[in-house]
């Protein structure tokens, strides 16, 4: 069973999220936290496999969660999904050593995507 | 490029960039095809900003609008508020949402649903437009969460500050989704110097052209 943490602070979010990964991900199970702390929070008690996180969230940026999540574990797979098209912000998050950074919204074929790196990099 | 256009014709085109991608992001939650009139980008004054906005709440939202806005500070500073006509949201989120429209069932009341998910569209399309502005010009922007209203009786006061010191960008974003037409508004309040910023940095990067 895959474990996989969505934080998004709009539920509209989670649930195209959720909705388009079920396509592409056999044996999985999915969480929700609706900012970067309680994503934090969330990430510490359940220990996901994956983390979906957002950008632009109240309490606690997803730059700013990925950071503390980073600390806490290193190996940490981290997947970026926002709305932030700036190639700046891009650069500084991928820089923190998440997995990828897709552009929202979620549609077939990044999920299609998704679900195959997920797959291949699954903790084996 | 900034030599030869004037203002307008240089945000008209930096912003279309945005516009485009927006309708392209709309047409994937969406899942069905948006017809979308290319905008021209008007840059008022605070006195004729006024005047301008407060002509499209009264004759075309009928003075109900929901907004939805964020703002964007760093090098840029400025407000983005995207305006829809109330009358036409339930329908509008509801194809977002791929749920079938009733309107005899559909109250006038929105749900907390209803307010996530355009404050969600709201920061999507908005994203695509500065973000796509900011890449244009190399100038990075960072943005407030969105947030997302209803006003009843709106008038121009509520979306722009009318400093000396501020300008008034509207763009009319008519758009049709397989019948459904919405006639919106983007207004960007934004401060002087950054609308100054944006067309040096044109000028330094398309020097002559």
């Amino acid at each position: 069973m895959t474990k996989l943490l969505i934080v998004d602070d709009s539920k509209f979010s989670q649930k195209i999220t959720r909705s388009f990964l079920d396509r592409y991900l056999d044996d999985v199970t999915f969480d929700f936290a609706d900012d970067g702390q309680a994503g934090l929070e969330k990430f510490d008690a359940w220990h996901p496999d994956y983390i979906i996180v957002d950008l632009l969230m109240p309490k606690l940026r997803g730059q700013d969660m990925i950071k503390q999540v980073k600390l806490s574990d290193p190996d940490a797979r981290v997947i970026v999904l926002s709305a932030d098209v700036q190639h700046h912000v891009r650069e500084e998050v991928e820089s923190l050593g998440v997995l990828t950074f897709v552009n929202k919204p979620l549609d077939d074929k990044k999920a299609r995507e998704l679900g195959t790196l997920i797959g291949k990099s699954s903790r084996g | 490029m900034a030599d030869k256009l004037n203002s307008s014709d240089i945000m008209t085109e930096l912003f279309n960039i945005g516009v485009g991608q927006a309708a392209n992001t709309l047409s994937d939650i969406i899942g069905k095809r948006i017809d979308l009139s290319i905008p021209n980008v008007s840059i008022l004054n605070p006195e004729k900003g006024k005047h301008v906005l407060d002509q499209y709440l009264a004759q075309v939202a009928e003075g109900t609008v929901m907004v939805s806005s964020i703002s964007f500070d760093q090098q840029l500073e400025g407000r983005v508020s995207l305006l829809f006509p109330a009358d036409k949201m339930h329908q509008f989120i509801a194809l977002c949402l791929h749920e079938t429209w009733d309107e005899e069932a559909v109250t006038k009341e929105f749900t907390d649903i209803d307010y996530d998910t355009i404050r969600e569209i709201g920061n999507i399309v908005i994203n695509s437009m500065i973000g796509e502005l900011s890449n244009a010009v190399s100038i990075p922007v960072k943005y407030t969460l969105p947030e997302i209203d209803v006003l009843d009786h709106a008038c121009a006061d509520h979306f722009v500050v009318f400093g000396d010191s501020q300008l008034v960008l509207i763009m009319y974003l008519d758009f049709d989704i397989e019948g459904t037409e919405i006639a919106g508004a983007i207004v960007i309040n934004m401060a002087l110097n950054s609308l100054e910023e944006i067309l040096d940095q044109i000028n330094k990067l398309y020097n002559g052209v």
